[in-house]
């Protein structure tokens, strides 16, 4: 039995996960958290450094890491990386002027190493909001059919409707339970 | 652990439930006063005496004690507790509590003013958490001429020297926002985040551009404005929560109004940037550790009733 085969086995009996949220800084990502962890979010402020949250789901243990936004944190996502099971990238859907900008970070996320094999779900947030795009026009814009990397998909979402979160978060795990728990 | 921690704090509230009334009586008959008095007399003026006070109308039964309570609260709803309105509401509360407590006017006439302190410092804490939940629940609105003025004012107050290149704009990272337009960052704590900082950078000039002079520190900076409301949120949960009743009981001669809530804000912009100076930390995401082990800090001097707070304007201006 190799090293990596007992890591995995080990990991099998915890059933756990650590996902990282990503994004540029106003896109939701605290919001999503609490909202998916039931509490309010009517008060949430800027997120300075980061918030973890550990919560149970379908049986599995999820550790969910929120890293700050803003430009002059950036820099220091690389410090979150290490073994990332998934990671979801969060968008502004009304948001169309940065648009470019949340392309060339993603882009750049998925050329790290370490996050090679990591699940990747974009959740296209505040599809409530008037003026959001479509759908189409944020998977065009980020240019997501170019990834070949690692599996991908794009959902709607709502923060404050709590659309399509469920949704998201259940299929990310489903795509990496089939790649790290069912080994043998 | 817990559980036995709740069974003993479920088994302290019955026992107290059935026997304060007896424990009263007794305390009533041997001293020859009610409770009331006896917190107006034996406690120390400020939080302890305010809060005790506060404690015994909640708790009390008698109905005409609940009317008041009932009755001063539908004012503060209406928020009209304000110092003008105070003899008009406040005359007839004391004087039907008097009458129902068998105090005598002449006897004790020192416990009238005390008491008249406890319930103007209450009900105006009370009122303030609805005046600054009415500023956080208002956005900041781009369309509205006077969040615009004081967003302008506030870049002219804390860079005076170099005028804005333009309303959207890369500058106002300088001063600690995210990106090139501050209105999102307000989010959560809408309109009360940009009055805060406002009052700061307005109350206390010197002290305010020392904490942005911090911030721009090349090894330990970090962004005063967000940092800002972050500390906006702090202070709106201290105060809602009742902790924040320390720091208001006990500033003499204010009574809690959205100035002393704004000067609360102020001491903890300036302590806060004291700790994160003193941590010399290794970059700007050890901020979630630091802010929560200064929460900590804030909440155990809070927890004090004795703790006095006062901002030391005394700044370097080397």
């Amino acid at each position: 039995m190799g090293f990596l085969t007992i890591l995995k086995k080990l990991r099998q009996k915890e059933k756990e996960m650590r996902i990282l949220m990503l994004g540029l800084d106003n896109a939701g990502k605290t919001t999503i958290l609490k909202r998916f962890n039931g509490e309010p979010i009517d008060t949430i402020s800027p997120t300075l450094g980061f918030n973890i949250k550990t919560l149970e789901h379908r049986g599995y243990k999820l550790n969910i890491w929120d890293v700050g936004g803003q430009k002059s944190l950036r820099s220091y996502w690389k410090n979150y990386f290490e073994s990332t099971d998934g990671v979801a990238w969060v968008v502004d859907s009304a948001d169309a002027r940065r648009l470019s900008d949340c392309a060339k970070e993603l882009h750049s996320l998925l050329r790290e190493e370490r996050l090679a094999g990591a699940t990747l779900l974009v959740l296209a947030n505040k599809a409530d909001l008037p003026g959001a795009l479509t759908l189409q026009e944020i998977r065009e814009a980020l240019d997501l059919d170019s990834i070949k990397t690692h599996h991908w998909r794009i959902l709607s979402c709502s923060a404050v409707t709590g659309e399509n979160l469920l949704e998201g978060m259940d299929w990310m795990l489903d795509d990496i339970a089939s790649r790290i728990f069912t080994l043998d | 652990m817990n559980i036995i921690e709740m069974v003993f704090f479920h088994l302290y509230s019955v026992l107290q439930w059935y026997f304060r009334p007896f424990i009263k009586w007794f305390l009533r008959k041997t001293t020859k006063l009610c409770e009331l008095q006896r917190i107006c007399y034996g406690d120390r003026v400020g939080t302890q005496r305010t809060c005790n006070i506060e404690n015994s109308l909640m708790l009390s039964r008698t109905k005409d004690v609940k009317e008041v309570v009932t009755f001063l609260d539908a004012v503060v709803k209406e928020r009209r507790f304000i110092p003008s309105n105070f003899h008009q509401f406040l005359e007839p509360s004391i004087n039907i509590i008097i009458r129902v407590k068998k105090i005598n006017r002449k006897i004790h006439d020192a416990f009238i003013p005390s008491f008249r302190l406890c319930l103007q410092q209450i009900w105006c804490y009370r009122q303030l958490i609805e005046e600054v939940e009415d500023l956080r629940c208002t956005q900041f609105d781009s369309n509205n001429t006077s969040h615009e003025e004081k967003l302008l004012n506030l870049w002219d107050l804390m860079v005076p020297d170099k005028p804005l290149e333009a309303r959207v704009s890369k500058d106002w990272q300088y001063i600690g926002f995210q990106g090139d337009d501050p209105k999102t960052d307000f989010r959560g704590m809408g309109l009360l985040g940009l009055e805060n900082l406002l009052y700061f950078a307005t109350e206390y000039p010197q002290v305010a551009t020392h904490v942005l002079s911090h911030s721009r520190h090349p090894k330990y900076g970090y962004t005063y404005a967000i940092v800002g409301i972050n500390l906006t949120s702090m202070a709106y949960y201290l105060l809602k929560d009742g902790s924040a009743k320390t720091y208001m009981f006990n500033s003499k001669p204010h009574l809690p109004d959205i100035s002393l809530f704004h000067k609360f804000y102020c001491y903890l912009f300036y302590e806060f940037d004291k700790l994160w100076i003193a941590s010399k930390p290794e970059n700007i995401m050890e901020f979630s550790m630091i802010f929560k082990k200064f929460e900590n800090a804030i909440r155990t001097e809070l927890a004090d009733p004795a703790s006095v707070f006062r901002i030391n304007v005394e700044v370097d201006t080397i």
